[in-house]
C-alpha cells in the first residue's frame, strides 16, 4: 500500500491501513515512507485524549486496560489500545503477552489493539508508541489507551506522549512503594491500587495518599482509586477521575505542552541512534576498545578520545 | 533439544535484523493443550521473532482479526484434537475472503500423514508434528516469513 492509500485508508479507519501504518512506524528501513505518512496525518491529529498507564510488572496493567476499554465501549466511548512489552537483549525477539489478559474484553467488544515490542528502548515506551498513536488518532479513536512497560521506577517516558498518567499499583508492594518514590509517584496524574481485594489494600490506598500529600501537584488534587479488575469494582470511578483530569487540561495549558515533549522526545532518540551508527561502525572505534580492553587506557580516556574522533569536527565546548 | 545456533546463548541474534519476524500462535477451536505452544513461543522468542500468543479457544475470526491488527507475518495453528482439516480451513477461508495476501500461514499438531496434502493445498504449510526439532520449524517460518515480507513491501 503507498502512502495515498494509507492515508485514505486511516481516515476510513480500514484496520488493516491502520496496522499497517503503524508497522511502518515500527520499522526504521523504511523511514523515508514513515516520514511522509506522518506529515500527511499530523494536521489531522490532536483530538484523541491520551491516556497512559504504567506501573511496576505483576500489578494487573494489562487486564486492567481491558476491562477498563471495554466499560467505555459500554459509555460511548470510541477506545483503541496499545501496549508494549520488552524483548530480549539478547535475541532481540518478545513475547507480547499483554494481549492475552485482555483478549476477552477486546474479543466482546470489538476493540482494536496492537502489540508493540520495545526494541531494546530503556525508557518503558518505544519509540514506535509515538507512531502509532498517531495513527490511531488520525483515524478517529478516542481516547487511546497506552500500556508501558511494566518497569517500575525509570518508566517515565510515557508522560512525554500522554495527556493523563494513571500509575497502577497493588497492595503488598510494601516498601517498593516507598522505593518508587521518587520516579513513578511523580509522574501519575491518578493513581490506582488494583487488586483491591487483597490484604492490605487499604493501607496501600492510605500510603500513596499520605506519599501524595507531601508533594505539591498544582490545581490538579491527584486521587488514588481502588480497583477489582475481576470485578469491575472503581471502573467507573476511574472513568470518572479521566474525564476530569481531560477537562481539567482544558482550561489549563497541560495539554499545550505535549507537541514540545514528543519533539524532545523524538529528538532525543534519533540523535542516540545517529551517535551509536556513527560510533558503532568504525574501525578506530574498534582500536580504541581493543586499548581498553588490554587496560593500556582508561574508559574515560576512552570514551574521551571516541567522541573527539567521531564529533571534533562539530565543535569542542 | 536441537534449536541450532538460534538457540545458542548469546548467539541468537535476529534474522530479521531491524523488524523482527513478527508471529501469531493461535489455537483455534476446542483444544486446551497449549504447553507445546509455550515451548514453541520460547523458541520463537529465542529466535529474534516478535510472539503473540491468542490465549484458549479463540474463534477462527478472533485469530484472522489479531492477525490483521498486529500486521504479523505468519500465523502458526496448532490443533491437537483432530479439527485441523475443519478449523484450519475456516481460517485459510476468512483470509482468502478478505483477500490477504502477505500473511503465511502454518500448522502443526497431530495431523495424520494423509491430511497433509489436503492443508498444503489450502497453503498452510509446515504441518510438523510432535517431536519435530525446533531448528526445523524456525526454518520452514523464517522462509515463509521472508516470502510474506516481500509481499508486504511490495504492496
Amino acid at each position: 500500500m503507498n502512502v495515498d492509500e494509507l492515508f485514505e485508508g486511516i481516515r476510513k479507519r480500514d484496520l488493516r491501513s491502520v496496522s499497517r501504518s503503524i508497522s511502518i512506524f515500527e520499522d526504521d528501513l523504511q523511514s523515508s515512507k514513515a516520514d511522509e505518512l506522518m506529515k500527511r496525518i499530523y494536521p489531522i491529529t490532536g483530538r484523541a485524549h491520551i491516556i497512559g498507564i504504567t506501573g511496576p510488572p505483576g500489578v494487573g496493567k494489562s487486564t486492567l486496560m481491558g476491562r477498563l476499554s471495554k466499560r467505555m465501549k459500554e459509555t460511548g466511548k470510541d477506545p483503541a489500545l496499545v501496549a508494549i512489552d520488552a524483548s530480549s537483549p539478547f535475541s532481540r525477539g518478545s513475547f507480547l503477552g499483554n494481549r492475552i489478559r485482555m483478549q476477552d474484553s477486546l474479543r466482546e467488544n470489538g476493540i482494536f489493539m496492537r502489540s508493540l515490542s520495545n526494541r531494546g528502548f530503556k525508557g518503558g515506551l518505544s519509540l514506535s508508541a509515538l507512531g502509532a498513536v498517531k495513527v490511531l488518532d488520525a483515524s478517529g479513536f478516542d481516547p487511546i489507551i497506552i500500556e508501558t512497560v511494566g518497569s517500575g521506577q525509570s518508566d517515565l517516558d510515557i508522560i512525554s506522549i500522554a495527556d493523563t498518567t494513571a500509575v497502577i499499583l497493588a497492595p503488598g508492594l510494601g516498601d517498593e512503594i516507598q522505593a518508587i518514590k521518587a520516579g513513578i509517584m511523580e509522574i501519575g496524574d491518578i493513581f490506582v491500587v488494583n487488586k483491591i481485594d487483597r490484604e492490605g489494600a487499604f493501607l496501600a490506598m492510605k500510603d500513596i495518599q499520605d506519599t501524595l500529600s507531601l508533594g505539591k501537584s498544582g490545581n490538579w488534587i491527584k486521587p488514588v482509586i481502588g480497583t477489582n479488575s475481576l470485578t469491575g469494582e472503581g471502573l467507573d470511578e476511574l472513568i470518572n477521575e479521566i474525564d476530569q483530569h481531560k477537562k481539567f487540561l482544558g482550561n489549563g495549558s497541560g495539554r499545550d505542552t505535549r507537541p514540545t515533549s514528543e519533539l524532545y522526545l523524538l529528538l532525543e532518540n534519533r540523535i542516540r541512534k545517529l551517535i551509536e551508527s556513527y560510533v558503532s561502525d568504525d574501525e578506530s572505534t574498534a582500536d580504541i576498545v581493543s586499548l581498553v580492553r588490554s587496560r593500556k587506557i582508561d574508559p574515560y580516556e576512552a570514551s574521551e578520545a571516541i567522541i573527539r574522533k567521531s564529533f571534533g569536527h562539530v565543535g569542542k565546548n | 533439544m536441537s534449536g541450532g545456533e538460534y538457540l545458542a546463548d548469546g548467539k541468537n541474534q535476529s534474522l530479521f535484523k531491524d523488524k523482527p519476524i513478527k508471529i501469531l500462535l493461535a489455537k483455534p477451536g476446542i483444544d486446551g493443550h497449549d504447553r507445546g505452544m509455550f515451548v514453541l513461543a520460547r523458541a520463537f522468542r529465542d529466535a529474534g521473532m516478535d510472539v503473540l500468543y491468542a490465549g484458549l479457544l479463540p474463534t477462527p475470526e478472533d485469530v484472522v482479526d489479531t492477525a490483521v491488527n498486529e500486521d504479523v507475518d505468519v500465523i502458526a495453528l496448532s490443533l491437537l484434537n483432530g479439527a485441523h482439516l475443519t478449523v484450519f480451513k475456516k481460517v485459510m477461508d476468512l483470509i482468502n475472503k478478505r483477500k490477504i495476501d502477505d500473511i503465511a500461514v502454518v500448522g502443526g499438531g497431530t495431523i495424520p500423514d494423509q491430511d497433509k496434502p489436503k492443508l498444503e493445498k489450502m497453503g498452510i504449510t509446515g504441518n510438523y508434528g510432535p517431536g519435530t526439532p525446533l531448528k526445523v520449524i524456525i526454518d520452514h517460518i523464517t522462509e515463509r516469513a521472508t516470502e510474506a515480507r516481500s509481499r508486504k513491501n511490495r504492496n
